[in-house]
Parts: C-alpha cells; sequence; structure tokens
C-alpha cells in the first residue's frame, strides 16, 4: 500500500496500542479492601422485603438483613435473631426467644416489636403486599389481609417483652419455622418507616441489622453493600460488595472472564457459553428447587376448556429442553421438585401429539382450524424466548396452532399478569422455604401469587389438609393426590422443567454457599487462604 | 438547462460502474431468491431440529445452524423478506407522501409552502428514532404499523429535496410556455416538472432504502422492532443478529452471517447510489 | 432572533405531541405489581393527577417543564425525571464527544488525501472506506470490534464506563459513521475548493505546497464543516443508545430503551425533549454561526 496513509495510519496505532498499555495497570481496588463483585443482572424493583417478590431483590436484601431463623447447610432452620423457641399447644404455639445483642445499623436493638410490626405490615392490606398470604397460618391473619376485620391487634403474633415474641397459629402448622427464613418475615422499624414512607429504603435512610450495609444504589448501574462492623455475628471477612446491573449476559460473562466480577450464575452466562465453562476452575451446576411453567388463564377463551389445556400439554416433548439450554435442566410433568417430599415423577401427562390433536378436535378445533389468535407472554430473556419459541415450534408441529409470543421487562411483565394478562404465561417459581406446602400452594385460590385464576375446592381442602398433617407418609399421599388434580385432571399450568443454576467462582475466593434455593448469600465469603487446599 | 437523461443512456452508463454493477446484481438475486425462498430452501422457515443444535457451516447448512436447530441459511433468507419489504416499502410510502408536500410547496403560493415548510421543520426538529418508537407503540409493531411509522418519521426528506427541486423548475421555460397553452397546475406539475427531477429523487430513494434497512435492524436487535409472529414473513436480520450476539463468543457464526446480509445489503444499496449519484446529478446537488 | 422563535415553536409542538402521544397509549402509575385494592387505585390517581380532565393536565405539565420539572418517573417511584436525566446525559454527553473527535480525527487526514489526490487509487480507497463505514451497523461493528479486540485479544475492556479502557471501543464504534460521513464531505468541498481560482493564483505565486493547502484552501473548506459538527454531535448523542446497550454504558439512550420497555411515559417524554433540544440548538446555534462566519450569507 502506498505511503501517505502510513504515518496516520501509525499514529492510531500507536494511540491504540498506548491505550492497551494504560488498560494494564493495576486498578487501585486491588490495593488493601477486600471487594466481592457479583452481578444482579436486573435492577431491583424494590428493596423493601414486605414488597419484593422477586429474587434479585430478594438477593440483595438477604446480605442487609437477618430474621429469626436461618436455613443451615440441610437447609433446616437454625437460630439466628431468635437464640431459641418453644412450642406449645399441640403446635399451635410457638414461643421465640431473641437474642439481645443484634443491633440495626443505628446502634438501636433488634425487638420482639420490630418483628411484629413487620409481620402486621406484611399483612396489612394497605401495604398490598403479594406475599401476605405466606403468614396465613397465623390466627386471623388471613381475614384481617382480606379486610374482614380491621383490629391488627387481633392478629396472633405478639411481642410479649422486648426479647419475647409469641406465635399463634390458627392450626399445627410443621413447616412454620421454616417460613421464619424466609426474607419477608424479617423485622422492619416502625418509626423509620412510617416517617419516610416510600423512600424509606434510600441508602441514606434504610436501617438494617445484617453483615452488610447498604452504601449506595446507583440505578441501572450499581449497588454497593459494605461490611457492617456492628454485626453480632461479627464483622464478615469481605470489606465491601459491588452488585453491578448489567442487563446483557455477555457483557457480564466477558466482565468475569477480564476480572471485573468474581462470580457468575445464570444470570450472567449466555446459554451457549455453559459447554465452554465446564473446564474453568470454580465451575459448579447446583440443582434448584425451582420449577418451570407455562400457565393458562383459564377464565377466559380458548383456555377454559380443559380439553384444549391438556392438548397443549401433551403436544410438547420436554426432552428437548437440556438440549437447547446445555444447563442440567431436568424435564418434569409433575409440580414438586426432587429433593423435597411429595416428589412423585408417575404423576403428570406424557408426551403424546396424537392424543393431543384428537382432544383438540373433540373441544372443537379439528385440526387446529378456528383456533382463535392467542398470546403467550414471558418476560424478556434468552432462556424464555429459546424455551418459547421452542414450545410455539412444537405447537405448530404438533397442533397446527400458531401462538404470537410477546415480551417484556420483568417489571411491566409482572404488572401486566395482574391487569391484563395474555393467554398463556410463563412464570418459574422457587422454593422459598424446602417444604411442598410452598410449591403447592401457589395455586391455591387464596394465593396471591396464582394468575391462572383457576380455583378447585378439593385441591385447596387437599393443600390446606397436607399442611397440617405430621405424619409424613399421610402428606405424601395427599400431595400425591393434589398434584394429580394440578398436573393431570384440570392441568392449570404445564409444568415444564427444574432448572439447574450454572456458576463460576473466582478461584480467589471461598466461602459461598449458592444453596438450591438460589439465594446469592455473601456473608461467609473470604479470600481463599494461599496455601494448602480449601475446605469449600 | 437541466438535460434530461433518457433511460438507455442510464444503462449505459450504468454497466461501466463495476461497483454498481455487483451491487444490483446482488440486490436483485437478493430480491429474488427471497421471495422464492420456499422453492430455493429446502428446510421451513420455523422448524426446530434438536439433533443438530448450534452446528458449524456444512455442506448440509451452509450457514449452519441456531441454537434450535434451525438452519441460519433458510432463517437469514426469509428474514430477507422482511427488510427489503420494510426498507422499499418505506421508501415508496415516505416518497408518495413527500412528493405530494414536496410538489404542493414548491408549486404553490408563499403562504401554503411556509405552512407547510413549518410543518416539515417541525418533523426535522424530532430525534427520529425516539419518534417512531412512541409511534410504534400505538400503531403496533407488526410489519404494516412499522412501515406507516418510519414512513412518517422519514418522508420530510422527499419533501424538502422535492420543494427545492420544483422550485427550481418551475423557471424553466417550457414551464411557462405550458401554462401560456392553458395547462391546468396538476397537469405542469404532474407531465413537466415532475419528470425532469427524477434524478436526484431516483438518488435520494435509492440512499434511503439502506437507511431504513439500518434503521429497521438496528431496533431489532434492540428489541424495539417488530413483533408479528403471525406474519410467515421471516425473522428480522436485526433479530438473527440479536439471537446471534449472544453467542458471538462460542458459535460466531449466528451472529456473523445475519451481519454480513445487513452489511452486504447496505453497501450494495450505499455503491448503487453513489453510482446513480455520479450519473444523474454530478453537481452534488444533494446532501 | 426568528430563529430562535422559531425553535422555541418547534419545541413547543414536541412537547405538546410527545404529551398527546403519551395520554393515548394505555398503561400508568397505576402499573406495579401487586393488585392493588381500589381504594388505593384511587388514591394513586389523585395523586398523579390523573384524575383531572386531560386540558388541566396538559396546563400542569407545560407549567411544569417551563419550570424546568419534567415529572415524577413511573418506573422509579422515589425519582423525577430530571434526576435521572442529569446523572445520565453528562455519559451520553461525553461519549458523543469522544466519537466526534474521533470522527475529525480520522476524516481530516482521509478526506484531504482523498482530495488532493482525487481520482487516484487514494481517493477511490477512501471512499471505498467509507462507504463501508456508512454501511456498517453500529451493533455489528460493536459486535466485531468487542469479539476481536476484547474477546480475542483481550486489549480493551467491553462494557460499563469509567475505566480508559473501557471507553475505547465503544468511541470507535459510535465514531465510525461520523467518521465516514466527515470524509465524504471534506473530500467533495475541498476538490471543489482546490479547483477554485484563488488557489491557482496562490500556486502560480510560487507558495510551498503545505500552505497552500492549509493555509488557504482548508480555511476556505471549513465553515460548510462546522455548520455540519454541530448537528453531527447531537446526531451522535441521541442515536448513542445502541452503543451504550451493546457496551453496557449507563447513558441517557439506555435509560430510554429501558423506559420504552417499561412504558415509563414521563421519562419518554423527558429523553424525546431533551434530545429535541439539544438537536434544535445545534441546528440554531449553526445557523448564527454561520452568519457570523460568512457574512455573504443572506439570511431569508
Amino acid at each position: 500500500m502506498r505511503t501517505p496513509y502510513l504515518p496516520y495510519r501509525a499514529t492510531t496505532l500507536a494511540l491504540c496500542l498506548f491505550l492497551a498499555l494504560l488498560s494494564c495497570a493495576p486498578s487501585s481496588e486491588q490495593a488493601q479492601e477486600k471487594v466481592f463483585r457479583v452481578n444482579l443482572g436486573t435492577e431491583p424493583p424494590s428493596l423493601d422485603w414486605s414488597l419484593a417478590t422477586d429474587q434479585v431483590s430478594f438477593n440483595v436484601i438477604v446480605n442487609l438483613m437477618v430474621g429469626l431463623t436461618e436455613f443451615d447447610r440441610n437447609l433446616r432452620p437454625a437460630p439466628m435473631v431468635a437464640k431459641s423457641w418453644e412450642i406449645h399447644d399441640n403446635g399451635r404455639k410457638i414461643i421465640f426467644q431473641l437474642r439481645d445483642d443484634v443491633l440495626w445499623s443505628d446502634g438501636k436493638s433488634v425487638r420482639a416489636q420490630d418483628f411484629e410490626y413487620s409481620w402486621k405490615r406484611l399483612l396489612n392490606p394497605s401495604t398490598a403486599s403479594e406475599y401476605a398470604y405466606i403468614l396465613y397460618d397465623i390466627l386471623n391473619a388471613e381475614p384481617y389481609n382480606q379486610g374482614k376485620i380491621t383490629d391488627s391487634d387481633l392478629v396472633g403474633v405478639r411481642a410479649l417483652d422486648d426479647w419475647t415474641l409469641e406465635v399463634r397459629l390458627k392450626h399445627t402448622a410443621p413447616y412454620f419455622l421454616a417460613i421464619t427464613t424466609f426474607e419477608v418475615t424479617y423485622p422492619q422499624r416502625r418509626d423509620i418507616v412510617e416517617k419516610n414512607g416510600t423512600r424509606w429504603t434510600d441508602p441514606s435512610i434504610i436501617v438494617t441489622n445484617g453483615p452488610f450495609l447498604l452504601e449506595s444504589w446507583s440505578h441501572e448501574d450499581e449497588i454497593r453493600l459494605k461490611a457492617n462492623p456492628g454485626f453480632f455475628l461479627g464483622k464478615p471477612a469481605i470489606d465491601r460488595i459491588e452488585m453491578v446491573i448489567v442487563n446483557e449476559n455477555t457483557t457480564a460473562l466477558a466482565m468475569y472472564e477480564q476480572g471485573q466480577l468474581d462470580f457468575i450464575d445464570n444470570r450472567s452466562i449466555p446459554i451457549f457459553e455453559k459447554h465452554r465453562l465446564i473446564r474453568q476452575p470454580g465451575f459448579r451446576i447446583v440443582p434448584q428447587l425451582r420449577g418451570y411453567y407455562y400457565g393458562f388463564v383459564t377464565d377466559r377463551k380458548p383456555f377454559d376448556d380443559v380439553r384444549v389445556r391438556k392438548a397443549f400439554a401433551m403436544a410438547i416433548d420436554r426432552r428437548i429442553f437440556p438440549k437447547i439450554l446445555h444447563g442440567g435442566e431436568q424435564p418434569i410433568n409433575s409440580w414438586i421438585p426432587p429433593g423435597m417430599i411429595g416428589h412423585n415423577p408417575e404423576i403428570g401427562l406424557p408426551f403424546n401429539p396424537s392424543e393431543a390433536r384428537r382432544l383438540l378436535t373433540e373441544a372443537g378445533y379439528p385440526n387446529g382450524k378456528g383456533f382463535p389468535e392467542i398470546t403467550l407472554g414471558y418476560n424478556t430473556d434468552e432462556t424464555h424466548k429459546m424455551v418459547a419459541e421452542a414450545i410455539q415450534s412444537m405447537w405448530k408441529q404438533n397442533l397446527d396452532v400458531l401462538v404470537r409470543l410477546d415480551n417484556q421487562e420483568w417489571k411491566v411483565y409482572l404488572n401486566k399478569l395482574n391487569n391484563d394478562p395474555p393467554h398463556l404465561f410463563r412464570l418459574g417459581w422457587g422454593a422459598d422455604y424446602p417444604d411442598p406446602d410452598n410449591f403447592m400452594k401457589l395455586f391455591t385460590s387464596t394465593s396471591g401469587n396464582n394468575n391462572t385464576r383457576w380455583k378447585n375446592e378439593r385441591y385447596d381442602e387437599l393443600v390446606e389438609r397436607a399442611a397440617r398433617e405430621l405424619d409424613e407418609q399421610e402428606r405424601v399421599r395427599l400431595y400425591n393426590e393434589a398434584q394429580r388434580i394440578l398436573c393431570e385432571t384440570d392441568l392449570p399450568i404445564i409444568s415444564l422443567f427444574v432448572t439447574a443454576e450454572t456458576t463460576v467462582l473466582n478461584p480467589r475466593f471461598t466461602g459461598l454457599e449458592f444453596n438450591s434455593m438460589a439465594r446469592l448469600m455473601l456473608r461467609q465469603v473470604r479470600l481463599t487462604e494461599p496455601t494448602g487446599a480449601n475446605p469449600s | 438547462m437541466k438535460i434530461e437523461k433518457r433511460p438507455r443512456g442510464l444503462w449505459r452508463e450504468l454497466r461501466q460502474n463495476r461497483a454498481a454493477l455487483w451491487s444490483l446484481g446482488f440486490i436483485l438475486i437478493l430480491g429474488l431468491s427471497s421471495s422464492l425462498a420456499p422453492l430455493v430452501s429446502p428446510y421451513g422457515a420455523g422448524g426446530l431440529d434438536e439433533a443438530h443444535i448450534l452446528e458449524n457451516p456444512s455442506l448440509d447448512h451452509w450457514m449452519g445452524t441456531d441454537g434450535l436447530g434451525r438452519d441460519l441459511f433458510t432463517r437469514v433468507l426469509y428474514g430477507a423478506r422482511v427488510s427489503l419489504a420494510v426498507g422499499i416499502g418505506t421508501t415508496l410510502l415516505a416518497l408518495v407522501i413527500g412528493t405530494i408536500v414536496g410538489l404542493i410547496s414548491g408549486y404553490a403560493r408563499p403562504l401554503l409552502d411556509n405552512l407547510l415548510m413549518r410543518i416539515v421543520d417541525i418533523f426535522y426538529g424530532l430525534p427520529d428514532l425516539l419518534v417512531f418508537i412512541l409511534l410504534s407503540l400505538i400503531l403496533g409493531r407488526n410489519i404494516v404499523g412499522l412501515l406507516i411509522s418510519l414512513g412518517l418519521v422519514t418522508w420530510v426528506r422527499f419533501a424538502r429535496l422535492i420543494r427545492g427541486e420544483v422550485l427550481q423548475a418551475k423557471e424553466f421555460v417550457y414551464v411557462e410556455g405550458a401554462r401560456a397553452v392553458g395547462a391546468s397546475h396538476p397537469r405542469i406539475l404532474l407531465r413537466h416538472i415532475l419528470p425532469n427531477i427524477m434524478g436526484p429523487i431516483i438518488v435520494t430513494l435509492t440512499f434511503m432504502i439502506p437507511a431504513i434497512i439500518l434503521a429497521e435492524s438496528t431496533l431489532s436487535f434492540i428489541g424495539l422492532g417488530i413483533n408479528d409472529p403471525y406474519s410467515n414473513w421471516g425473522t428480522s436480520w436485526g433479530t438473527l443478529a440479536q439471537d446471534g450476539w449472544r453467542a458471538m463468543r462460542t458459535y460466531p457464526h449466528v451472529i456473523f452471517f445475519p451481519g454480513l446480509a445487513i452489511f452486504l445489503t447496505i453497501l450494495s444499496f450505499n455503491f448503487l447510489g453513489n453510482s446513480l449519484r455520479d450519473i444523474l446529478d454530478p453537481k452534488g446537488n444533494l446532501r | 432572533m426568528r430563529r430562535l422563535s422559531h425553535s422555541l415553536a418547534v419545541l413547543w409542538v414536541v412537547a405538546t405531541l410527545t404529551f398527546v402521544l403519551m395520554r393515548v397509549t394505555p398503561g400508568g402509575p397505576f402499573d406495579r405489581e401487586q393488585r392493588l385494592p381500589p381504594q388505593v387505585l384511587a388514591n394513586i390517581a389523585a395523586k398523579y393527577h390523573l384524575d383531572e380532565p386531560l386540558i388541566s393536565q396538559y396546563l400542569r405539565y407545560m407549567t411544569g417543564l417551563i419550570q424546568g420539572d419534567l415529572g415524577p418517573s413511573y418506573k422509579y417511584l422515589d425519582r423525577t425525571v430530571r434526576d435521572i436525566i442529569i446523572s445520565t446525559l453528562p455519559v451520553s454527553a461525553l461519549l458523543g464527544i469522544l466519537a466526534l473527535a474521533f470522527a475529525v480525527i480520522v476524516s481530516f487526514p482521509a478526506g484531504l488525501l482523498a482530495a488532493y489526490y482525487h481520482n487516484s487509487w487514494t481517493d477511490r480507497w477512501c471512499l471505498f472506506l467509507a462507504t463501508l463505514g456508512i454501511s456498517l451497523p453500529n451493533f455489528i461493528l460493536g459486535g466485531l470490534l468487542i469479539w476481536i479486540f476484547s474477546l480475542q485479544l483481550g486489549w480493551f475492556q467491553a462494557g460499563r464506563w469509567g475505566t480508559l479502557s473501557s471507553i475505547v471501543l465503544p468511541t470507535i464504534t459510535l465514531g465510525s459513521s461520523a467518521a465516514a460521513y466527515l470524509t465524504y464531505l471534506l473530500r467533495s468541498t475541498l476538490i471543489d475548493t482546490l479547483g477554485a481560482d484563488f488557489i491557482r493564483t496562490a500556486r502560480a505565486k510560487g507558495l510551498k505546497e503545505i500552505v497552500v493547502i492549509f493555509k488557504h484552501a482548508m480555511r476556505n473548506s471549513i465553515s460548510p464543516l462546522l455548520t455540519v459538527l454541530g448537528p453531527l454531535l447531537a446526531a451522535l448523542v441521541t442515536g448513542s443508545f445502541v452503543v451504550e446497550y451493546v457496551f453496557a454504558i449507563p447513558g441517557m439512550g439506555r435509560f430510554f430503551i429501558t423506559a420504552v420497555t417499561d412504558r415509563d411515559y414521563p421519562m419518554i417524554m423527558g429523553v424525546t425533549l431533551v434530545y429535541s433540544t439539544l438537536l434544535v440548538s445545534a441546528n440554531l446555534i449553526v445557523d448564527l454561526l454561520y452568519s457570523v462566519i460568512d457574512p455573504r450569507v443572506k439570511r431569508h
């Protein structure tokens, strides 16, 4: 090539190299502070734990706060703020004794009244919490939340004194202790919340009691936490946590591989890269107690007809999911995931395209003719898109029905489900506590998270009875019958698969307990000792 | 005095420019093969094939397959329909609206001219893609809605151009002559003026199409493009590029081919436009 | 001054149009995750004045605008649109400025060489590259650059904003089509200028070639370029959202995209207005500058 170009090209090249060299310079963060960086993926809709419903919000909250109990390695509730508890009255009354050394970040003690306030706020109808129903086992909780009684003193949770919390249940609930691990039951400060209204979760206002403090929240960009020196179990080993908000998982993965992130999970790993990452040190697949399903809106045509629902369910060959998603997904036809009691792989409708077609014809749409326009909704995400496109293709192929796909960002999507839902919607459900009641209660008629508008008295009754049943075998029998209603006869949902979380942790760190409940708990994270093997 | 270029002369000139020839050829082949897509490719537009996921290009699958096992070549071919349809359709729509407004504005009295030009100014003051996004919220994101939204955003370019040309053309002798004979205004406009200003119009047209294709694929890439699975047309190249972007690191072919398609198509139209401009408007009155 | 009032009129129309568009499309501040009891819904409606007749809502909005109040965000219930714009606009602006600088640095020598060696191979190559630059969509160029320089070679950071290494690729991506455009422009202007009489005179006088080029030719070609720089900068700043999306940069453009998917109407309106203001002012400034620099231009 002729020369006049060269001087300019050379300068540009030199400029680029110079900049590249600058980028290799060590960043100041590697100095003294121990920082741990993760990617939240999306902006948490709310850090108010009476209002939060999604994993992203909980991932932040779980590091800011502690509650009565916490899960141990075996997923059983272990003492946290509650140092002990006594069960009376055949399981209908629990008295929690609280520690007196747990402090809020402004120095005040965490007292039983803070729990009472928080739980009542959760149940207060004007808070409009979606998770209010989780406390329905408490005496008078349900009528209070439904507005049938207005005196919150009648609700069965009461601070007997500063360090004693009394909970009266309306019936025996063997899993209630597990519920006290759940983030929505964390205590709250009445004075802070009432004074500041919706702004109370602002970093400058919020008051928390957990291992980390909310230092800053730069929206759509980053949330910063710093270690709480006053944490009652001792200051965490990590000084600061940077939770970035990067929507694009390709970018997030690139950031991890360039050393700007220390841990990535499904949110930050594109599907097609999972194969390649298996060889990375620090790679782990963690099976989750999380189901993935498509729900029908059952009070509208055409899915008010159960035959149509069955037809759609039987036209899906679930074996394709692990193949296109590469993440160890486990196809399932029933609802309760493996690892929980009540899991029963025998239940559910198998893949049977000819039977599906027959049912559709019987329902009045021979070969898909005359089938109305329907929309399948999902929240924007590459996994959901792939699943939706695959299923759309299967329905076209097996039923000759064309389904329209529509997607929105998570928050808009949730709102749409409540106000103007599509005919079919995609949702997942991660266990809030590792008891099948949590999974089965989802579809009862009073559940705030049941978007199918399906009601079945027998199902409600079975779930209710199983919740109170202390004999495990009897519980399983009841859940079997309930699952049969859910997955074989009524089919308000199509259960698709159980998810697994692909994670990679920078070997510089250890102690990250990513459990099957998908909670990003960072309290125990610490730098790996430079010598010798590390217990992981 | 402006000299009209007869079509025969145009073709002769065009033939001498190799880049333009190749571009024209590419566009024609693309248009033809994508309209006849079902004949060209044995694979259907939508079918997934779990046995062949994310395969590299091979004899069976010229461009490889995507994450659902679909043949990429087929998807790109069907996608051409969308891109070309939107590109050409929108341009034509903008042309029609812009021509009407431009003709009237350039020819009519200053009052009407000023009014129309104020409206045009306002449209110019609006940020294109933003207005398009807002319009698409109302008009819906199917192909027709998209065409209208894009068309409404781009017609002003034609309007200004044509008005300018008409203002110039008005002064020509033959116009006065026609008026002296008693020809009506519309007749003058359509029969005399319009054919003489075709040159710049064609050039602008040829440049507008790739601009629209660029806009449409960009919007589809960020997820705000066509969302209409009822149409059996195909999937926009921008959407294909978005799918492929996630696999870029390990399976670059999934984004490479749609990207290449977009690039080559836009490039072809631009080359063609360059050549046409050299022939029809060498003084560079445009741009 | 007529220009100024004209520009203001344009802005007013934009504001009104966006307001109308907003009200026509579905969705609103009730859009929270929970199914709210009717009393609470009524309270929210009253809070956002959505129960008032359209005219008073419009007047309320307009008066707010004049005072610089762009309304609350529907998505972030405790932040105003103004807060968000104030924190994100500088990022987009910086990106735009850097891209423009890159475009100028690249296009100057390219356009100069192309014009000087008019119709030679150099010229053809420059034109070819320029056409390539214009034809390559942002997101593809960005993806390509990320793939080569970030993933394969690891030279630059590809994501977020803040370190020196993270600004290189986005700048190049955003600036390349502007560079191509400027190259075209400079080249054609210079070709015209270099063929003019006064250049021939200068050469005949025996002036050194360098002087001829830079002192005489360039100076006369600058003005059309300058008039373009303003709107070009505005276009870059307002068109940066794809680059911001691809490189995860927290600029105003990316917020705009999220606002659209979230149906955060005040945010959409606010950003549209800001962008419009940028475009209109850029044009206005350029017009004024032009009439100052080149007194031969009469204002019509």
